[in-house]
């Protein structure tokens, strides 16, 4: 394979990262983990002029409680989100994402900041980033900018970042003592599998019943982006969440969501396994909060 | 061109190359460590799995301007043929290999698996550390029970190292 053409810089600081975001005229593009990245430059697909190499950053590497949420440096592993305790405590959804993605090799290298970066509707954080309201600080010489998530996509592949711009921060709201959160996912193996689906579900419980006193539910790789399931999160409260109530809401799941063919799954297979991934979700989610 | 620096198995090692070939290539290539293999070349078959700062990855999807100062651990040094590593033994007493392609990376991997665990792991804990590797001989059966055999053994030395007061004794 024919690399010599493409150049790499290691910034020392985000500062220096940041101007070179700025000043470059010519296709640069920020490398991490790699593993979205070197995988389609060896494709042909990205073949920028220069890899402007961040994971030298250390600074971008964190997981911390902050007054307005929890912050998560983009640099963080998937390996460190599941290892985090106070994720585990307060982000659960985002932990048993982080669990599913890829196998221990890419769970080591790859890291939250790629996994936006590359904005395809099947990554497996972002449905979890969906239901903890995650915003998403973006960087730039000339100041920084929050993007609520939900506005942070435009397409496969596509967000409202500049440019000159990066991802330095992500921020999420901790989980409260009586929400639980869980993660399913679809894929056509145990590991290593892009999602054919998956949900990330978020409840907020009402006393010690089955009463749901609001919820988020985003499904991903189902639409051109992650999306909300608006419908069914109405019905979360309107009827107790036993299994009759659980179907119902499950069998509104095909209405809300508008997904594609493709080499993985047919348009009609996904729909319904939307469904049957929301009932399998919802009925563990109810199991946990019964035995906690 | 660039002059990079970083350790390999415990060795400081300078290399001059391009920032963006990978660090397979280049321990292969420029190094002479053939042990690690490539396969997929895409992450998924984990024959190419080194160790960077005790952490596996796949050598193939790392571009070795990114891997200045740090320290490399690939299967030469995890242990040779006249001085093996307790997973290389539990390999062959267990027979693990066939066409040997993969077993490089899974004896990496595994490693790795045993220098983070504090117990005796199960069969699904270990099915579970070695997902990102691909067999396409063994049928993944014996290579779960040499784990499994080299974590019984390493924790029994562990256990009687203890009992004997010795913890400096070889672990593993
Ligand atoms: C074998 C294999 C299995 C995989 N399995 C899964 C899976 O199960 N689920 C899943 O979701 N993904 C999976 N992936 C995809 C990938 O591992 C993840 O998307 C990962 O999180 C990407 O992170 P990275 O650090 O490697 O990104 P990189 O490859 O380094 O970068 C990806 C993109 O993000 C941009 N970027 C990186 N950092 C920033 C930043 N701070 N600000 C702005 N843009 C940035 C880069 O410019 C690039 O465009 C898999 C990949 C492989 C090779
Ligand atoms: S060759 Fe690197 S994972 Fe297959
Ligand atoms: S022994 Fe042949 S691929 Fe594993």
């Amino acid at each position: 394979m024919m690399v010599s053409e493409i150049d790499m810089i290691s910034p020392e600081t985000m500062e220096e990262c940041l101007q070179i975001l700025n000043e470059y005229e010519q296709e640069v593009r920020l490398l991490a983990g790699g593993t979205d990245a070197v995988v389609r430059m060896k494709e042909g697909h990205w073949r920028p002029k220069l890899w402007l190499n961040i994971k030298g950053l250390r600074d971008l590497r964190f997981i911390c409680e902050e007054k307005d949420g929890i912050h998560i440096g983009p640099l963080t592993t998937h390996t460190d989100m599941v290892q985090s305790s106070l994720l585990q405590e307060k982000a659960d959804v985002l932990v048993h994402a982080a669990k599913e993605v890829g196998a221990t090799q890419i769970r080591n290298m790859g890291t939250i900041g790629g996994n936006l970066g590359t904005a395809s509707p099947a990554g497996d954080t972002i449905p979890a980033l969906f239901v903890l309201d995650a915003v998403i600080e973006l960087s730039s010489v000339n100041g920084i900018r929050r993007i609520p998530i939900e506005e942070f996509f435009v397409g496969p592949g596509k967000t409202v970042q500049h440019k000159s711009e990066m991802i330095t921060n992500i921020i999420i709201r901790p989980q409260e003592e009586n929400e639980i959160g869980i993660f399913e996912k679809l894929g056509p193996r145990k590991a290593q599998a892009i999602s054919i689906v998956n949900v990330a579900i978020s409840l907020k419980m009402s006393g010690d019943g089955w009463q749901c006193a609001g919820g988020k539910i985003a499904f991903g790789s189902v639409a051109p982006t992650v999306i909300r399931a608006r419908k069914c999160e109405v019905l979360l409260t309107l009827q107790e969440l036993n299994e009759e109530g659980i179907s119902n809401i499950a069998s509104l799941a095909w209405k809300e969501v508008a997904p594609i063919s493709d080499v993985r799954a047919s348009a009609a297979y996904r729909r319904d396994m939307s469904t049957a991934l929301l009932e399998r979700g919802l009925l563990r989610l109810m199991k946990r909060w019964e035995d906690r | 061109m660039a002059t990079i620096r970083f350790k390999v198995n415990g060795k400081e090692k300078v290399v001059d190359t391009h920032t963006t070939k990978t660090l397979l290539d280049v321990l292969r290539d420029d190094l002479y460590l053939t042990g690690s293999k490539e396969c997929c070349g895409k992450g998924e078959c984990g024959s190419c799995s080194v160790m960077i700062n005790d952490e596996v990855v796949c050598s193939c999807l790392v571009l070795v301007g990114q891997v200045e100062g740090e320290d490399i651990k690939t299967v030469e040094g995890v242990g040779t043929s006249t001085n093996m590593d307790i997973i290389q033994e539990a390999f062959i007493k267990e027979g693990a290999t066939q066409c040997g392609y993969c077993t490089p990376g899974f004896i990496v991997a595994a490693r790795s698996f045993l220098n983070k665990i504090e117990k005796v792991p199960t069969l699904e804990e270990i099915e579970e550390g070695i997902a990102g590797n691909i067999c396409r001989c063994t049928g993944y059966t014996k290579i779960v029970k040499a784990i499994q055999t080299a974590a019984e053994e390493r924790f029994s030395r562990i256990g009687a190292a203890v009992t004997q007061g010795n913890l400096q004794g070889k672990g593993d």
